[in-house]
């Protein structure tokens, strides 16, 4: 077994013990913990709000990706050059514009809870898929392309079967930064009421309870660096094949 | 067969192609030589439409190849790319079957003429066809992309510098390959290169190109004797042209008969250039070399008559 799948192994291990029993962080917490207050936050099973933030932040990732990909595919066409700033703007609109604002502008618009956390994720992880799949079709070898061309392969041919499959490990990049970030940011969604991880943080903050903070903090960390893992592995899959 | 007429192709009011006339019999090999930039790839890129001419007219076996479709046209033609290009993440047996898979030969077919190709280009099927491409040298990926392109037995092979970046000798011996597949197979080829000796070695006749015009074309042997005044004489380089013209020639031309011995200690074969045998009486200081085949001698050739052929004059 590789050391990459190794960590990723041990990372989840810790990180589904850490869901199933909380009680196992006891020790640690009691550390920050003032005398009396509780440790482990109850208001809800942590399970519960685990499977919310996951959710949460696959769907956004889902929506990103698919987003993101199918535009870095359309603005890397000939015919589609002329968009590639607007659809740069767009994305990087999507990244420059703090989620919190996004969540100030949606609420309004969209009520309170998943959707306006759900839309602020699509929007901040658009970016590094968007560039990414530029990024990674761009870098596809000019006598590569010229050879796929020249071969008699059609145009669908040549993307799906030439293009994507060398882009992949690079675009694959930035489906990691998106969701590795996101795993993060989907803790602000718990200031508009979102189910999630972010939940136990800010109860903590509101309560001064530092056992909460971390308690949260802790779990959202294991979570995103299990996800980093699990997709550098892929990544590393990936570029062997090619 | 193709004809080309005023072919024309501007970058941006640049004219890197300037009305090009030519024609490519059937099993001929036509060298297109000339200094970087001067238009060869972009002439062969018009001619398998990766690139659409501003002007002119191209015809392949009487066709006017715009009235095809450009991947059925790409298909029918064999490409090797200046640069080889092969597909990074294919096996060198995926890279080869490229055209074939595309024209739906059944993966039997393909199997096997994968295999015959990279037996005729010297690479064992078994240790080969399942690498890919970062794992061969360069010499080796060059020919798995020539290899691509014979595969799926077009009438006719553009290739765009196929054996360039490579030292001398690998060089040599896939040139010599390349001449054996032709006697055995015939090719209709364009060839790209941008060295003189490689043209005179494996075509039939050679344009010399400069700022996108074809200043002369010529067999080998013409073009050496009668090259035209200014770049072409720059080009083609006078210097030993009366070695490369009897590098043109072999031996059994000039054999006269000769009585049966066995072989002496310096000779030569029927098959060898006139240059060899010549660089061998130099060495010699002889007026008469044995001719040999399988041990014996059959005939003898004559200093005398070679320096003929090399001589002005004679065509
Ligand atoms: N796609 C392109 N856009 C703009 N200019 C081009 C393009 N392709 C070629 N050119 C220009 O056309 C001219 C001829 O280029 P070409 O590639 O045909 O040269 P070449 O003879 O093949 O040179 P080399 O031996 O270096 O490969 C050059 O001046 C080049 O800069
Ligand atoms: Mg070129």
């Amino acid at each position: 077994m590789s050391r990459g799948a190794l960590a990723l192994l041990v990372a989840l291990a810790l990180f589904a013990a850490l869901v199933l029993w909380p009680g196992l962080m006891t020790p640690l917490l009691r550390l920050v913990a003032e005398p009396g207050q509780a440790l482990l936050y109850d208001r809800q099973p942590i399970r519960v709000l685990v499977a919310w933030h996951l959710a949460l932040v696959g769907a956004a990732g889902v929506v990103a990706s698919v987003v993101g990909m199918t535009l870095g595919v359309l603005v890397t066409r000939p015919r589609g050059a002329e968009f590639m700033t607007l659809a740069r703007m767009a994305s990087n609109l999507g990244q420059t514009f703090p989620p919190i604002a996004v969540l100030a502008v949606a609420v309004p618009l969209l009520g309170f809870g998943f959707e306006p956390t759900f839309l602020a994720l699509c929007a901040y992880g658009l970016l590094p898929v968007f560039e990414n799949t530029v990024a990674g079709l761009r870098g596809v070898p000019a006598p590569v392309r010229e050879a796929a061309r020249g071969m008699g392969l059609a145009c669908s041919a040549r993307l799906w079967r030439v293009e994507l499959p060398l882009a992949a490990p690079v675009i694959l990049t930035g489906l990691r930064l998106s969701t590795v970030v996101n795993i993060g940011t989907a803790t602000i969604g718990s200031t508009v009421g979102a189910v999630g991880l972010g939940e136990v943080i800010i109860a903590g903050l509101q309560s001064g309870n530092t056992a909460f903070v971390l308690q949260g903090a802790l779990l959202v960390a294991l979570m995103a660096i299990c996800a980093d893992l699990a997709l550098r592995g892929l990544e590393r899959r990936m570029s062997r094949a090619g | 067969m193709i004809r080309v007429t005023g072919l024309t192709k501007r970058f941006d009011g640049a004219t890197a192609v300037n009305s090009l006339d030519f024609e490519v019999e059937r099993g001929e090999v036509l060298a297109l030589v000339g200094t970087s930039g001067c238009g060869k790839s972009t002439t062969l890129r018009m001619l398998n439409r990766l690139i659409e001419p501003d002007e002119g007219r191209i015809e392949i076996d009487g066709r006017d190849a715009r009235e095809v479709s450009p991947d059925a046209l790409r298909r029918g033609i064999g490409y090797v790319i200046q640069g080889v290009g092969l597909f990074p993440h294919w096996t060198v047996a995926q890279n080869i079957g490229t055209v074939p898979r595309l024209l739906r030969w059944d993966r039997g077919r393909v199997r096997a003429r994968v295999e015959e190709l990279l037996d005729l280009f010297g690479l064992e099927a078994s240790e080969y066809a399942d690498k890919y491409p970062s794992e061969l040298s360069g010499g080796q990926q060059q020919r798995v992309g020539v290899a691509r392109a014979m595969a799926a037995e077009p009438a006719m092979l553009l290739m765009d510098e196929p054996f360039g970046a490579l030292d001398p000798v690998t060089r040599g011996r896939l040139q010599d390959e390349f001449t054996a597949i032709r006697q055995r197979r015939g090719i209709t080829a364009i060839l790209v290169t941008h060295d003189m000796d490689e043209a005179f070695r494996l075509a039939d006749r050679i344009a010399v190109m400069d700022a996108g015009r074809i200043l002369q074309i010529d067999t080998p042997e013409r073009l050496l004797r009668g090259p035209r005044e200014g770049f072409v004489r720059q080009f083609v380089g006078l210097d030993d042209r009366a070695l490369r013209i009897l590098s043109l020639h072999r031996v059994s031309e000039l054999s006269r008969p000769a009585a049966d011995a066995p072989a002496p200690a310096q000779w030569v074969a029927p098959g060898d250039t006139l240059r060899e045998a010549a660089s061998r009486l130099i060495w010699e200081a002889g007026d008469s070399l044995a001719v040999v085949e399988n041990g014996r001698v059959t005939a003898e050739i004559h200093a005398a008559d070679i320096w003929r052929i090399g001589a002005r004059g004679e065509a």
